[in-house]
């Protein structure tokens, strides 16, 4: 019996397939029916706050914890009930997790020793790893004579080696100094190229998994808030708490109402700005939100037609760009993202412009009207 | 120079002689303070270890030395007759292989035993094992002496009265180790297991290959206090075993007094020879035992 | 955004059934692992503990079999030649034994931790008491305490005193005392160093600053610091005394008349030296443990309540 369940097969080649996943701790609940499907090869990035489930989700695909609810599927074949190292997935942990009484090579060579690999083969593929992951000088100390940035490519070696399903990594460079991430970042995405295999990484970077992912699943409070690419996400982002997670300065939401008006719908509040193309998508009268990013606000003169008043209240100098924090209508404040060089001072009156291929409404639950225009 | 110049260099070098007699008279109230801290410290540890000088020479003396006043403190010619008098007319060395025996059996077993009960009380999840941890809690303090009656009967119904079992099978139960295993097994983190779980390894595995050489530390000071407290047991051995190739060595030492008549030389002697294993023991590991562990048990 | 959503394969009772396989295989393993001690403890402890209950029910002997007298062994155990004595010098032992143990321990610690070089000679030297084993220590201080030929009548001799009789009626349970504090004051003292080490050195850093003396800086910084584990320390060093025995019957053989009798000696005498006192030596086991048990309850709320309060 337990043969033909676990020959269930997926309904396409998925690599990994979550369906209605729950987890809770007594009565506390840390995933609520999630569900997604993951291809072979590609690269996920599973990006929340703390607390939002993201570890969880990775630990129950791992099988170092049981669901509450729902099923896992890997390469086809249900993972519920396999031990961990049944499922051929190969987790990289946030502290490491090296043995410390063993050498790197020991450490990369574990899994295969464990699995009944011949000796000669375990040492012909850690060397290979080491190579790939330039530790082969490393092979023979210990993990406490290595640098951070060295034993994260222990750990690295030691899934690489494994040649699994799918890697799992759960906030692998959230040990590292700012710089070293950066460097250990280009080198995993270089990896995961030469590599090909399907990657799910946890973190709660949204610069990383921007720049890593193919597709970003966004969660929150234990659900899925969006599953996108880096751009769809960005550019279309599925609700409020997505819009403000994705971007640096975040994008500028305002609340307000939408009104009828003699020339259609309008959003009304500390600015106002016409509404038709929300209200032809169903956007009706009452309380919603205006969003737009820093980079889409421009300054013009008094004259152009739509032109917004604004105060400058601060501005901060960030290299190229400049993010002007702007008082409009007395009480909102907006960020504007512009060039360095712009003359702009503390006290300034000045105008804005907000483009209007670049506003999105969101509706009074917090998601996203989508009126289909939205381009790059 | 200029005058203000000219001053500003005359100021620094008073300001440099202060600083000098100052760092000068802190030192010495330091160093005076080091050497009370020596003389106070010296004059208890005198106190403590002048009691086995004195014995040391007891056993070096016979019977007219040792009542001599006053008394001589180097003894010279030493008179080896008491030692010789314990190893060849008494069962001074059975007693104290039985204990040696004894000890390091039970040492063995109780390392393995407790350290397993450990990792199931800390990493395992188990039913009742929050129940099972306060049980054990609880019954740390009681002591032996109060179970005698009890713990006689059921190990004379069980036929073990008077054998090796009877004294290397009611140890086991001290819970003191599996609560010191898993406080320092609760130290190793998680990701470790969990590592070696996607490894595939089996809990055994996991508890052979990676816990046991992780808290080496800690099993060697669970083995120091096992073998201790067998060494140093006496009440539960005194009614346990009766026959004389069973006795240990503190019962045996004891028995001198009871049976012996009075032979000071014999009690010295014996009093010493008792010492010579546990002191040996004690001067290997102590650089390691005494601070470092227990600072480290403290912390937890 | 995701297609629509998936359906699940397996019914929800196949999921309970193989859940409950999963969760039997991990309760295995824990009974595995904690099962040849838990055996041992139940049997040799615990069991024990209960069969203490038993025996203080009856009357008779070990050997010989008893009868069920019900709590009449409580009831008269007040009357009993030499329980209430020993009760009484346990209690004295006890009470006096543990101040002096604890306050020399902390002095000795309070010096060796500030101690800058030559620590390991000390801690060598006055841990070394603690290793010896009762009857060894009990023979020793024979030999200190002999009125011919002891030290301690030679120390006075040297001063010009005339020699004190150490074991007499009234003095015996004093060396009896004077004995304990000399195995155990290394033991403690250990212990309240590692503690001391553990102290957050900024405190005294800024204590001194504001200019605290020593005396000052102990009262009012170590001692409140320390309360918790002093407190742990006067619990565990408490129950120790209560099981005095084998310094009492090297040194004493429990006399002279019964002065340093305590009550695991008199439990040893009912029980072996005499042909129908079990249930009594049962019972005054039941009443120690039963004090021990309430002082571990206490120790174990007191401490748990105080957390962060410190």
């Amino acid at each position: 019996m337990t043969d033909r369940l676990q020959d269930t097969s997926g309904d396409s080649g998925h690599a990994i397939e979550l369906v209605e996943v729950t987890k809770h701790y007594g009565t506390m609940e840390a995933l609520k029916g999630v569900d997604l499907a993951i291809g072979y090869g590609e690269f996920i990035a599973l990006l929340g706050p703390s607390g939002c489930g993201k570890s969880t989700l990775l630990k129950l695909i791992a099988g170092l914890e049981d669901l509450s609810d729902g099923e896992i599927y890997v390469g086809g074949k249900l993972a519920n009930y396999l031990k961990p190292s049944a499922r051929n997935v190969a987790m990289v942990f946030q502290n490491y997790a090296l043995y410390p009484h063993m050498t790197v090579r020991e450490n990369i060579g574990f899994p295969l020793k464990m699995g009944g690999v011949p000796r000669q083969e375990v040492d012909s593929r850690v060397e290979d790893a080491a190579g790939l992951l330039q530790l082969s000088a490393q092979l023979d100390r210990f993990p406490d004579e290595l640098s951070g940035g060295q034993r994260q490519r222990v750990a690295l070696g030691r899934a690489i080696v494994r040649e699994p399903l799918a890697f799992l990594m759960d906030e692998p460079l959230s040990n590292l100094d700012a710089l070293l991430r950066v460097e250990m970042r280009t080198e995993l995405l270089r990896l995961h190229k030469r590599v090909g295999r399907t990657t799910i990484y946890v973190t709660h970077d949204q610069i990383e998994a921007m720049t890593m992912a193919d597709r970003i699943v966004l969660m929150h409070h234990g659900e899925i808030q969006q599953v996108g690419s880096p751009s769809e996400i960005y550019v279309t982002p599925a609700n409020t708490f997505v819009a403000r997670f994705v971007g640096s300065p975040p994008m500028n939401l305002i609340e307000g109402r939408i009104e009828s008006a003699a020339s259609g719908a309008v959003f009304v509040g500390p600015l106002q700005l016409p509404a038709d193309k929300a209200a032809a998508c169903g956007l009706g009268e009452g309380p919603a939100t205006l969003g737009i990013r820093p980079e889409h606000l421009e300054i013009v003169d008094a004259s152009h037609p739509e032109a917004v008043p604004a105060k400058v209240d601060l501005v901060e100098r960030v290299g190229a760009d400049s993010n002007v924090f702007l008082i409009v209508g007395g009480q909102s404040a907006l960020i504007a993202s512009v060039d360095a060089a712009t003359p702009i001072h503390e006290g300034d009156e000045i105008h804005l412009h907000l483009r209007p291929e670049h506003v999105q409404f969101f509706d009074a639950k917090g998601d996203r009207v989508d009126h289909g225009g939205a381009s790059r | 120079m200029t005058a203000i110049a000219e001053s500003h260099v005359a100021d620094r070098g008073v300001l440099r002689r202060l600083a000098v007699d100052h760092a000068r008279v802190r030192r010495r109230k330091r160093r005076l303070a080091e050497l009370s801290r020596h003389l106070v410290l010296g004059l208890v540890t005198f106190i403590l270890v002048a009691p086995f000088y004195y014995v040391v020479l007891a056993s070096l003396k016979d019977s007219n030395a040792i009542f001599s006043y006053p008394p001589k403190l180097i003894p010279w010619p030493p008179y080896w007759e008491n030692y010789r008098h314990v190893l060849t007319e008494t069962n001074f060395l059975r007693w104290m292989f039985n204990t040696m025996f004894v000890a390091t059996t039970v040492t063995v077993l109780k390392v393995f035993l407790d350290s397993m009960a450990g990792y199931a009380l800390a990493k395992i999840d188990f039913t009742g094992k929050r129940a099972v941890f306060m049980l054990m809690l609880i019954l740390l303090m009681v002591p032996g002496g109060a179970l005698i009656v009890p713990l006689w009967s059921l190990v004379f119904s069980l036929g073990l009265i008077n054998t090796y079992f009877a004294l290397m099978l009611p140890p086991l139960a001290n819970p003191l180790g599996a609560i010191l295993m898993r406080q320092f097994i609760l130290g190793l983190p998680n990701d470790l297991e969990h590592a070696a779980r996607l490894d595939g390894l089996n809990d055994f595995q996991i508890y052979w290959r990676i816990i046991l050489p992780l808290i080496k530390p800690g099993l060697v000071v669970l083995a120091v206090i096992i073998f201790t407290d067998q060494f140093i047991s006496f009440i539960w051995p005194l009614i346990a075993t009766t026959s004389d190739d069973l006795i240990v060595l503190t019962v045996g030492v004891a028995s001198l007094r009871a049976h012996g008549g009075v032979d000071y030389g014999l009690w010295s002697a014996s009093a010493v020879m008792s010492l010579v294993p546990i002191a040996i023991l004690f001067f290997i590991l102590q650089r390691q035992f005494l601070a470092r562990s227990l600072a480290g048990a403290l912390k937890q | 955004m995701e297609a629509q959503p998936r359906r699940m394969r397996l019914s929800p009772e196949d999921h309970a059934r193989l859940r409950r396989k999963a969760r039997l295989r991990r309760e295995f393993s824990g009974l595995m692992f904690i099962g040849p001690m838990f055996v041992f403890f139940v049997v040799f402890l615990v069991l024990p503990v209960f069969g203490t209950i038993w025996w203080s029910t009856r009357f008779g002997s070990l050997y010989s079999g008893t009868r069920f007298v019900g709590l009449r062994n409580f009831t008269r155990l007040p009357d009993l030649v030499g329980a209430p004595q020993a009760i009484k010098n346990t209690l004295v032992f006890a009470g006096a034994s543990v101040p002096l143990i604890l306050a020399g321990a902390l002095a000795i610690a309070l010096l060796l931790a500030r101690l800058e070089r030559g620590g390991a000679v000390y801690r060598f030297l006055v841990y070394f008491p603690v290793l010896v084993p009762g009857v060894v220590a009990g023979l020793i201080w024979l030999f200190l305490t002999n009125s011919d030929f002891g030290l301690f009548n030679d120390v006075l001799a040297l001063f010009g005193f005339k020699p004190v009789t150490w074991l007499g009626v009234d003095t015996a349970l004093g060396v009896l005392i004077a004995l304990d504090v000399w195995r155990n004051v290394g033991y403690w003292a250990m212990f309240f160093v590692a503690a001391i080490i553990g102290l957050p050195q900024e405190l005294y850093q800024a204590a001194k600053l504001d200019g605290a003396s020593a005396v000052s800086r102990f009262r009012f910084l170590t001692l409140p610091l320390l309360r918790r584990i002093i407190f742990f320390a006067v619990v565990v060093s408490t129950i120790w005394a209560f099981q005095v025995f084998d310094t009492a019957i090297v040194l004493t053989r429990g006399g002279p008349a019964g002065a340093t009798t305590t009550v695991i000696y008199r439990v040893w005498q009912y029980v072996f030296g005499s042909n129908n006192k079990v249930g009594f030596a049962a019972a005054i086991s039941l009443v120690m443990i039963v004090a021990i048990l309430a002082l571990t309850l206490l120790q174990m709320r007191l401490l748990r309540s105080r957390r962060g309060g410190d």
